[in-house]
């Protein structure tokens, strides 16, 4: 062969090759960039990222289960009696005001799914209680018992108007 | 730090070898054109379709209610899916240009000649993979051209003798092309580019065997070779920057080029398209198919098309070596076999009336009749260059090649090498 | 390079080849489509008000056109029973479409892509109808002879040239925006591409130098 020296020379890596090499870098990079993008949740899921809910139809007392992203999310009218029980319980496992979870003392709104491990808790009279270990959340959604590490969590959500909330931020 | 990852590695695994054995040592003629470019951008094409395929089919639905709607669904709301999608299309076509000019290349410098059969084989059984996944690749959008195409094709089977019936409901897994064949030609399109990787593997390996022929047909001395790396992976890059800006030209400005319009209205098993026609790169092989009366003929003469292609070894009979530079007659055959091959192009567009039944017909007889005739041309070829003498650069190489062959065998003998001195004194009796 | 050439000219022969074959159809007005915001929100209007008695577009929402400029007034201005988030599909119940035309007329979404020359065919087709007779009962038109779609535009009424010329633009506003709707990445395309190919032409530049300068140490 005629050219083996030549490999080694050390102008090969010279500039020219340098820029050459860098600007080749980016055009892969970049071809990289749809097949990523491509991944994330298309126009028709994204376009689903909020959920309206209407309050009027859930008496006082009650809690309805909204889907939201394909999320349960807890949707509770807390009587004024529950609403003063909540002010004093003071939980241990992540302490938390009621006054921070709510935007309406009479509206709480929580994500329906146990912190622990993802199941959904079930209603009873003083909160929820997860099916799967046992965990134990008052009408504020905050945790009373383990092994959930802490409270369920509160989604961003508005009031469009007194008797409608939006769930989620557009996408 | 690298040098240490590198040794740590090359005790355990032959890398630095593998480099310098198929890289920056792998011997390749200096004299090599940019046809010899095409192997590289096929290669380069494949990987395209393996990836945008697999990101195709996570959003892809393979149901004959849901497919077409899932195309639209990729083209409108998945992000850059409509890019991913035109990459797909377009990327098929391509692949074929890419495919057909690297065969012709073959041809022409006669590449599959002496010792590179094998190459020429698996190369032509990658041509038949391919074809085979475009096929049911085109299935998949579910339109009209989609299911009549699979419809028409799948048919065909049925000239099978005594079983043909059977054979096409097997086939499709219905009485029509249905859901099940749509499923499975997923499942298959899938899969085949699994066997055309292994295929290509083995491809490349007959060629670093036999190493790359050259435009002169004749083997190198070994001071014309040059080592792949860093002079080919420059030289082959290059003609990739030249077919991507051609290639993302179709994909961004015109990538409905590629798409037939009938293709855009979803199947419907109870009206079929006015015309149907394959996509361009089956055009040739349709012509051959309906250019002869009798079904089971045509079909026949359709396989028989690209089949021959494995005889060429053998049809071609001179001892002139190279390809056409130095053989005029067999230049003129390719020639005309080219030429021949768009007029076929053309017919298989055609609706089948008139002027283009005959005017398929003699394409067809030529295309046949040219593989006939290549073994008495290139016998008659080979007496006229021996009285004529061959072109003076030609014999120039041989007996540079010689030399060298005769230097191996003088130190082969010392070294008592007898299967290699078999090898290269047969080598010089050919050649002679 | 020679030999190059004539197997690309081969290459793109088979290409144009399928071009030719299906054009064949009739006699196509060669109209220019106007891609302008203006013509495919009046586009949008006529396609809303008119077609989508009896054609759906089911791969698009209202919302969607937003993407050719229309405020969203305008586009609840369009809408009777929908939400804006719904997909464009007629209101007429699909059993009466069906028991009209023999068979449910086809969604539009595709349809300036589902033709050879779309844009033009669709242009040509609303603009092609006559009067059969004298008596002016009943339409038929030269593109599309027994067509079962009645001539919405009224174009076999008109009696002016003036007249005309409006409905022909009608049309053509119908054409450029059912153009957006078979395609709507198609700007985006075209954008990011121009960046694609500048970017091509500088790295292969590049690679042609480096190729020059590797092989230029050759003897």
């Amino acid at each position: 062969m005629a050219s083996d020296k030549d490999l080694d020379s050390p102008d090969r890596r010279d500039f020219l090759g340098k820029v050459t090499t860098a600007v080749g870098a980016v055009g892969v990079a970049g071809a990289c960039v749809p097949f990523i993008s491509s991944m994330n949740p298309s126009k028709d899921v994204t376009s689903k990222s909020t959920s309206l809910v209407d309050l009027a139809s859930i008496p006082k007392g009650k809690t309805h289960t909204i889907e939201w992203q394909g999320k349960p999310v807890f949707v509770t009218h807390r009587s004024d009696e529950t609403i003063a029980d909540m002010q004093d319980v003071s939980t241990e496992i992540d302490p938390q005001a009621d006054a921070d979870r709510i935007q309406k003392p009479e509206w709480l709104v929580v994500v329906g799914l146990c912190t622990h491990l993802g199941c959904v808790p079930n209603r009873n009279e003083e909160g929820w209680i997860c099916p799967c270990h046992g965990s134990i959340y008052d009408n504020s959604g905050r945790v009373v018992r383990g092994p959930a590490p802490s409270n369920l969590i509160v989604p961003h959500y508005e009031f469009v108007d007194e008797k409608t909330i939006i769930v989620g931020k557009k996408v | 730090m690298i040098k240490k990852v590198f040794a740590w590695v090359d005790e355990r695994f032959p890398l630095d070898e593998m480099i310098k054995h198929e890289l920056t040592e792998y011997p390749v003629p200096r004299n090599l054109n940019y046809m010899w470019s095409f192997g590289f951008l096929a290669m380069f094409i494949l990987i395209v379709q393996l990836v945008s395929g697999i990101f195709l089919a996570m959003h892809y639905k393979a149901d004959v209610g849901m497919a077409f709607d899932s195309i639209q669904h990729i083209m409108r709301e998945v992000n850059y899916g409509w890019l991913i999608r035109y990459l797909h299309s377009t990327g098929a076509s391509a692949f074929f240009a890419l495919i057909f000019i690297h065969i012709g290349r073959t041809l022409y410098y006669g590449s599959y000649r002496r010792p590179r059969e094998l190459l020429w084989w698996t190369g032509l059984l990658l041509l038949l993979l391919l074809m085979a996944t475009a096929f049911m690749g085109y299935l998949l959008p579910w339109g009209q051209m989609s299911f009549w195409g699979a419809q028409v094709i799948t048919a065909l089977f049925g000239v099978t003798p005594f079983i043909g019936e059977s054979v096409v409901i097997w086939l499709r897994g219905d009485f029509v092309v249905g859901d099940a064949t749509l499923t499975r030609f997923f499942a298959l399109h899938y899969l085949f580019p699994f066997i055309i990787c292994v295929a290509v593997a083995i491809h490349l390996v007959a060629l670093h065997w036999v190493k790359s022929s050259n435009p002169s047909g004749i083997t190198l001395h070994a001071k014309d070779n040059i080592p792949f790396h860093p002079y080919f992976t420059v030289k082959d890059l290059f003609g990739l920057g030249v077919f991507l800006i051609i290639f993302f030209g179709f994909v961004f400005f015109a990538p409905e080029f590629w798409i037939m319009p009938e293709n855009n209205v979803p199947a419907d098993p109870m009206v079929t398209p006015p015309h149907i026609v394959p996509e361009w790169y089956f055009l040739p092989f349709y012509a051959i198919l309906r250019s002869i009366p009798d079904p089971l003929g045509g079909v026949v003469a359709m396989a028989m098309s690209i089949l021959i292609f494995l005889a060429m070894p053998w049809l071609d009979r001179s001892n002139v070596p190279g390809g056409a530079k130095f053989r005029p007659g067999y230049r003129i055959m390719v020639y005309v076999w080219f030429v021949d091959l768009m007029v076929l192009g053309y017919v298989g567009a055609q609706a089948p009336e008139g002027i283009f039944v005959l005017l398929g017909r003699i394409a067809t007889f030529v295309y046949f009749g040219l593989f006939l005739l290549l073994p008495f041309i290139s016998k008659r070829e080979e007496r006229r260059s021996r009285v004529q003498g061959l072109p003076r650069e030609a014999e120039r190489l041989i007996r540079e090649e010689q030399e060298e062959l005769l230097r191996s065998e003088h130190y082969l003998r010392r070294e008592n090498d007898e299967k290699e001195l078999k090898n290269i004194r047969k080598r010089l009796e050919d050649e002679s | 390079m020679r030999r190059l050439l004539v197997l690309l000219s081969a290459v793109a022969m088979f290409a144009t080849a399928q071009g030719v074959m299906a054009s064949a159809a009739g006699a196509l007005k060669m109209v220019d489509i106007d891609s302008s915001e203006q013509a495919r929100q009046r586009g949008a209007e006529i396609v809303v008000g008119t077609c989508m008695m009896c054609h759906s577009l089911k791969y698009i929402k209202f919302a969607d056109l937003k993407e050719i400029g229309m405020k969203e007034e305008q586009i609840t201005a369009l809408l009777e029973d929908q939400d804006i988030d719904d997909r464009m599909l007629s209101l007429t119940p699909i059993e009466i479409r069906k028991e009209s035309y023999g068979k449910v007329p086809p969604d539009l979404s595709l349809m300036a892509v589902a033709r050879q020359k779309g844009p033009q065919h669709i242009y040509t087709l609303l603009t092609d109808y006559y009067y059969k007779s004298a008596e002016q009962e009943e339409t038929d038109n030269h593109l599309f002879p027994g067509i079962k779609m009645p001539d919405v535009l009224a174009y076999a009424d008109a009696e002016s040239d003036d007249e005309r010329a409006e409905i022909e633009a009608q049309a053509h506003d119908v054409a450029s925006f059912l153009v957006w709707a078979s395609d709507p990445s198609a700007e985006s395309r075209r954008t990011i591409g121009k960046y694609v190919i500048l970017y091509l032409i500088i790295l292969t530049t590049l690679l042609y130098l480096l190729k020059r300068r590797v092989w230029s140490k050759l003897h």
